[in-house]
């Protein structure tokens, strides 16, 4: 058996900013989708304003999330799209999570 | 809460939720009316403008559609661009309906040609058939499961309507009724969905983020 810190060390590597459950739904929205404004994110999400809020600043400032504030109309209207950033550091928050669990012995 | 299991169905489930609202279902349930109406019209202004006096009406829907998406639909829903997956098979269904659309009025104008020496039943098989590939096609190319419905229910229409003048002797092969019947069910449906939307998404009071 190896040392169990360097079988864990993928584990280590992953992203807290993305593992949270709420931003990891977050992310998989604007991940599969080009722009998103933040009503349609919220229903999809089923996260309160506030909530959504709380994490896509957090996002925000990690770079990973950009959001671009316009009117719809008289109506302000926050748009939201992932960085290249916020792509590279999902995709490598994949695969890193990929490697743990597939790491895993069977049962 | 629903978090996605994968990538794709959350891509897909995004997707589908834009077809949620019932604006769809009552712009298709607009297109079998047309099949209902056009053959009442056509005795007195003629074949070509009992067609061609859907075309206003069909800029009317759409305008109309287009007016409550935007001031009704989205504070309540939201909105959504697409990746460039997306876009492409939406490109592919945008050039298949083309294609359909020309092989019918192809079709249409071989038949207006011979219509004495074809069969009732003969045109009606084939439009039937048209109807349903085409329906099948978009609710594949869609990811819009109800299409499929909508295409078999007006696969049955040009038959029964066919069978109900041979038959029962109804006017105009029966269209009026068969069409307007399958027109009222998928308007119905439209109007049922849109009204669970207004009902479950109240407009959401924006704040800034």
């Amino acid at each position: 058996m190896g040392d169990p810190q360097s079988d864990l060390h993928p584990l280590a590597n992953i992203d807290q900013v993305i593992h949270a459950p709420a931003r990891l739904m977050v992310l998989t929205y604007l991940y599969v989708t080009e722009s998103v404004d933040y009503v349609f994110l919220m229903r999809l999400t089923g996260l309160t304003w506030g909530n959504l809020a709380t994490h896509l600043n957090k996002l925000e400032a990690a770079g990973y999330v950009e959001i671009q504030k316009t009117f719809n109309g008289k109506k302000p209207q926050s748009i939201l799209r992932m960085t290249p950033a916020g792509r590279a550091a999902f995709t490598q928050y994949k695969k890193n999570l990929r490697q743990v669990l597939d790491d895993l012995p069977e049962e | 809460m629903q978090t996605p299991i994968s990538l794709k169905s959350a891509e897909r489930q995004a997707f589908q939720s834009t077809f949620a609202d019932g604006l769809w279902d009552v712009f298709i349930g607009c297109f079998a009316l047309q099949f209902a109406i056009a053959p009442l019209l056509s005795e007195t202004l003629g074949d070509f403008w009992s067609s061609a006096i859907f075309l206003p009406f069909w800029g009317l829907v759409y305008l109309a559609i287009w007016l409550v998406r935007k001031h009704v639909l989205a504070p309540r829903l939201g909105t959504v661009s697409f990746g460039k997956a997306r876009r492409a098979k939406m490109r592919k269904f945008s050039m298949v309906m083309v294609a359909v659309n020309a092989l019918v009025l192809l079709v249409g104008f071989l038949l207006a040609l011979n219509f004495n020496q074809i069969p009732g039943f003969g045109i009606a098989s084939l439009f039937s058939l048209l109807l349903l590939a085409s329906f099948s096609l978009a609710a594949w190319l869609l990811d819009f499961p109800r299409l499929y419905v909508y295409g078999l229910l007006l696969f049955v229409a040009p038959l029964l309507g066919e069978w109900l003048y041979a038959n029962l002797g109804f006017s105009h092969h029966g269209y009026p009724v068969v069409f307007g019947i399958a027109a009222g069910l998928i308007i119905l449906t439209g109007l049922v969905n849109f009204l669970r939307v207004l009902s479950n998404h109240p407009t959401i009071d924006a704040g800034e983020v």
